[in-house]
């Protein structure tokens, strides 16, 4: 899908709590693959073997370029992005909450690569026949990219949950303690439901939810691994920032994340 | 789990042949054709495949063939 008369090509077509939705979805992607590229930029230099380290390197620029384009489409919104991506504090995150805090193990990595990962690109995947052509557009190249990611997530899910008890117990506990946010990140059920009707996605927080759950469950299950349970609370939800807790990332993540050691070297 | 070497092999258009651009260690070939995608990412590649390289039977030789794992102390093309 490329171009169509029905396409919006300016957000300015929309709705105002419309186009306010649309952009606090692309904002919290952008937000999310920002941090996840850090997270898996951790683990560059001290994954198990050479080239899941390669790996690790590779997908975690996907997910810095994938941000750097969300972030641009902002402009249209009639955000900066050179703002948005480096003069924020933590609070300003948007970023899902798994990702809050640094990924201490190999098993923690492969979760989140496993889990988080699929989550965005459940997200992403709902755009790809989006109304707004610019979205539409640079979705695409992204769900590509993260084929590759997925692949690299189930494979070593299987390798982790099949291997020895430690390991498996490991990797339960880690998708234990990251289930919750993934599962909250999609919203309360009848989120997006206005941005469905305009065509902008093609499902809302209940319909987004289940398609995760089709996906991440078989990947976990054949995996030895048992897919957590638990009853989903939205009492505290920011809509706007797609948290619960308002607190963002560690402020290391974000320094990283705005670059501020790379701004004490720029010269006017 | 054990580990094999899969072998890589890659084209750039559709009309050239495949040719053999490298190998990685993966524990299962889900595995490795992620790890040869993103090792071998130097060009827009049309095509890449991966196999076990204990799948290929040597035809004029007695030694495995893309021995490119060999000790980095032998003879190249021996």
């Amino acid at each position: 899908m490329t171009e169509s008369a029905a396409d919006l090509r300016s957000p300015d077509q929309l709705a105002a709590d419309t186009r306010q939705e649309l952009r606090d979805l692309i904002l919290a992607l952008a937000d999310s693959k920002r941090i996840l590229g850090i997270r898996y930029a951790d683990w560059v230099l001290g994954a198990p073997e050479l080239e899941a380290n390669i790996a690790a390197s590779s997908i975690s620029q996907d997910e810095w370029g994938h941000s750097r384009i969300l972030y641009a489409l902002l402009k249209d919104f009639g955000d900066d992005p050179q703002k948005l991506e480096h003069e924020r504090q933590a609070a300003d995150y948007c970023s899902i909450e798994a990702l809050d805090r640094p990924l201490g193990t190999w098993p923690e990595f492969v979760v989140v690569n496993a889990v988080v990962d699929t989550a965005l690109s459940v997200q992403l995947n709902a755009l790809a026949a989006s109304s707004y052509a610019p979205l539409r557009q640079r979705v695409q190249k992204q769900l590509e990219e993260e084929r590759f990611h997925a692949g690299h997530g189930a494979a070593w899910l299987r390798r982790l949950g099949t291997a020895s008890d430690a390991a498996r117990a490991a990797t339960q506990s880690a998708l234990e303690e990251r289930w919750p946010a993934v599962i909250h990140w999609f919203g309360p059920d009848e989120l997006g439901a206005g941005m469905k009707a305009a065509g902008l996605i093609d499902a809302t927080g209940a319909e987004l939810r289940n398609r995760f759950f089709q996906r991440a469950r078989p990947t976990i299950e054949t995996s030895g691994l048992k897919t957590p349970r638990l009853d989903l609370d939205f009492s505290v939800w920011n809509t706007s920032r797609r948290r619960s807790n308002p607190d963002g990332p560690d402020p290391e993540a974000v320094a990283r994340a705005r670059g501020d050691r790379n701004r004490a070297f720029l010269m006017d | 789990m054990t580990e094999r070497i899969y072998v890589v092999f890659a084209r750039k258009n559709r009309e050239d042949p495949l040719h053999h651009v490298g190998s990685v260690h993966a524990s299962d070939p889900e595995l490795a054709k992620v790890y040869a995608w993103k090792t071998y990412d130097e060009e827009r590649w049309f095509e890449m495949v991966v196999a076990p390289q204990d799948s290929f039977h040597p035809v004029n030789r007695s030694e495995i063939p893309f021995s490119i794992h060999r000790d980095p102390g032998s003879a190249e093309g021996a």
